[in-house]
């Protein structure tokens, strides 16, 4: 019993950062109907901004993540901006367009800050809680905490504001919410905006749990993208139970099929989609295309 | 009339092929034996991905040396050429590069760090006669059979026999745990340290295998603190490592963890955290830079290159590309089965001991063990 408990405290940790990944695959996704097959590259390049501004200007850990947030948010405009004059018009360019921004990002992340990654400390530095033999880093609770509180802003801005409302408008119908006067670029702009800085929050984030190498995006953006699929692309909750399911399920297949697990995870996350393929949430597939 | 020229220009091409496909292996590199110009050599290893930090290594330590024998003249008049090709830790990315080596005239490999990519390029380097000295440590290396395959330190079963007499003869501890990962390094590990304690009758209480991508290792811990270990070996490489030491000091274990190359860098107790890494058994023909004057004159000109301290891959490196290089010169800017033999022949001090080739391609046959105190590797006292 304490085996599978302590299993499935490891994969919430985890799963929490996958569920923030998924997040921002799915928002692009829901508002343009467009994979952005970029997003692993961008959490890389949070994560190495906010260990910077954390390790080498000594920033407090949640400054040093608010500049990261803000600073890669803005790639995520930049990327948005390059990829604007396709929008409408040539779908498949948009998708290998953002491969293309991957490969950019990936080699200044190598020109900028080396081959080599770096250990983040903990910011939290104290003892791990004891609760009837589990044993819970606070670092972990700090990760879930921080993952629930984006979440609920990120439902509240999409419900609640004006600028998410038009956003959920243009994910509908585009053309529709374009006669309104709503702008769909700023729109779609705003989609990238967040996906990134949500990047950001996860590449920041998991620095500490894991290590900030040039292949921590590979291994996130994967893991995510799963997440986000099992969930339901496009849908919110579906991003946030996808990422949760795949971060236990990997420590349990780790537990019991050791050098298999990761095999046997992709098998049942196969499985699942086959059986239902709009993933759990999903209701309809948005296609814009 | 176009139709017909267009045909005879296919049939040449498609002779040419054909020519260049029948000719003798190794017959391709006529741009090898041209003794004008400078002496191409190839540096492959993963300067992105996960293993980058291996291959940048790698490379400061070959550069190292090629800068010293440039400075002093090159060999025969000509200066030394080291292009670096990036594998990113792939073997299929190796294998391209190996015949890309080969087309574009390279006398010899050094490279790579990853014991998987180096056995996936083995057989093409073989095949076309290009000398490669590694830094991968897997028996599988000596398994490939290849007379064109040296390896600058010791294979895994020298660590870890090392390692195992430390731990169970002198210190007299049976009971331990095994965390090993499926790659080509801890597959290779695993193997040569169950072997170790085979032969001391000794059966490890856990045998558990990781994947080289995992992240969370919750479950594995947790089965493991319940046999309650005195010694975990692991069998991974650095980061990997650092992460499995760090969670388990989260679950309360307390256990001292012992290991091979890896777990004496400062990636490994960077990312476990120096106090988690605290007491860590490593076996490593490579224990510090102060250990003789050799190695104290090598740390002081990397420190003052690349303004960082030198450690055991980039040790390896420079040793290995030292040994091709005198190669190079004692039998005259040779190029394939010859310069094979001049690099088998070459008795050669370095910073890791004293090198004598045997058949297989191995040179170093003993390793020291050492302990982690403070966040730096020392020798072991006892």
């Amino acid at each position: 019993m304490q085996v599978f408990l302590q299993t499935v405290v490891g994969g919430v940790s985890l799963g929490a950062v996958y569920a923030l990944v998924a997040l921002g695959f799915s928002l692009v996704y829901r508002t343009m109907g467009l994979v952005n097959f970029a997003h692993g590259n961008v959490v890389t390049v949070g994560a190495y901004l906010a260990s910077t501004f954390y390790l080498s200007s000594r920033l407090p850990f949640a400054l040093a993540m608010a500049v990261a947030i803000g600073l890669t948010g803005a790639i995520g405009l930049i990327i948005e901006r390059v990829l604007r004059p396709l929008e409408n018009r040539d779908f498949d360019l948009m998708l290998i367009g953002t491969i293309g921004f991957g490969i950019v990002l990936d080699a200044l992340i190598i020109m900028i800050w080396g081959a080599t990654g770096r250990a983040v400390p903990s910011p939290v530095p104290s003892a791990p809680l004891d609760v009837f033999g589990l044993r819970i880093r606070t670092y972990d609770l700090v990760v879930l905490a921080i993952a629930a509180i984006a979440t609920v802003l990120l439902v509240l801005f999409l419900s609640r504001t004006k600028t998410g409302a038009a956003m959920q408008a243009v994910a509908m119908d585009h053309e529709a919410a374009t006669a309104v006067g709503i702008h769909v670029g700023r729109s779609n702009a705003v989609a990238f905006m967040i996906g990134a800085g949500l990047a950001a929050l996860a590449g920041g984030l998991v620095g500490p749990l894991l290590y900030v190498s040039p292949a921590l995006g590979g291994t996130l953006g994967i893991k995510g993208f799963a997440a986000a699929i099992l969930g339901g692309f496009g849908s919110i909750p579906g991003a946030i139970a996808g990422g949760l399911a795949i971060g236990i399920l990997d420590s349990f297949t780790a537990g019991h099929f050791q050098g298999y697990s990761e095999l046997v995870t992709f098998l049942i996350f196969t499985v699942i989609i086959m059986v239902r393929p709009t993933g759990v949430f999903g209701e309809r597939t948005v296609n814009r295309a | 009339m176009i139709h017909r020229r267009a045909t005879a220009v296919t049939a040449a091409v498609a002779s040419l092929v054909l020519a260049a496909g029948c000719s003798a292996p190794g017959g391709g590199d006529e741009s090898s034996g041209d003794d004008s110009g400078p002496i191409k050599i190839a540096l492959v290893d993963a300067q992105s991905g996960q293993l980058s930090s291996l291959g940048a290594w790698e490379l400061k330590g070959a550069r190292l040396a090629v800068d010293e024998w440039n400075a002093r003249g090159g060999i025969n008049g000509r200066q030394i050429a080291l292009d670096v090709f990036d594998d990113q830790g792939d073997p299929t990315i190796g294998t391209n590069l190996a015949r890309k080596i080969d087309s574009e005239g390279y006398l010899a490999m050094i490279g790579t760090a990853e014991s998987a990519v180096t056995i996936a390029m083995a057989p093409i380097l073989e095949q076309a006669e290009i000398p490669n000295i590694t830094s991968g440590q897997s028996p599988g290396l000596v398994a490939t059979g290849s007379d064109f395959l040296f390896l600058n330190g010791p294979t895994s079963t020298t660590y870890d026999e090392t390692l195992a007499e430390h731990i169970v003869d002198r210190q007299g501890t049976r009971n331990i745990a095994m965390i090993t990962n499926n790659g080509g390094y801890g597959k290779g590990e695993h193997d040569a340290f169950l072997e170790a304690l085979r032969k001391r009758d000794v059966t490890p209480v856990a045998d558990q295998v990781v994947t080289t991508d995992q992240k969370d290792f919750s479950a594995v811990l947790t089965g493991i603190r319940q046999k309650n270990p005195q010694v975990i070996f692991l069998g991974a490489e650095e980061v990997e490592s650092g992460l499995i030491v760090k969670q388990a000091r989260d679950l309360g274990i307390t256990a001292t963890f012992a290991g091979a190359a890896p777990q004496g860098t400062p990636v490994f107790i960077d990312t476990a955290g120096a106090d988690n890494a605290e007491g860590t058994i490593v076996s490593s023909p490579y224990l510090s830079n102060d250990i003789s004057d050799a190695s104290k004159t090598f740390a002081a000109a990397y420190k003052a290159t690349f303004n960082e301290d030198a450690e055991l891959h980039g040790a390896k490196a420079y040793d290995g590309t030292q040994i091709l290089l005198t190669a190079l010169k004692t039998s005259n800017v040779a190029t394939g089965r010859e310069l094979a033999d001049a690099i088998r022949a070459t008795r050669y001090a370095g910073l890791l001991g004293d090198f004598a080739f045997d058949q297989t391609g191995v040179g170093i046959f003993a390793t020291s063990v050492g302990v982690i105190r403070d966040g730096k590797l020392v020798a072991a006292t006892s």
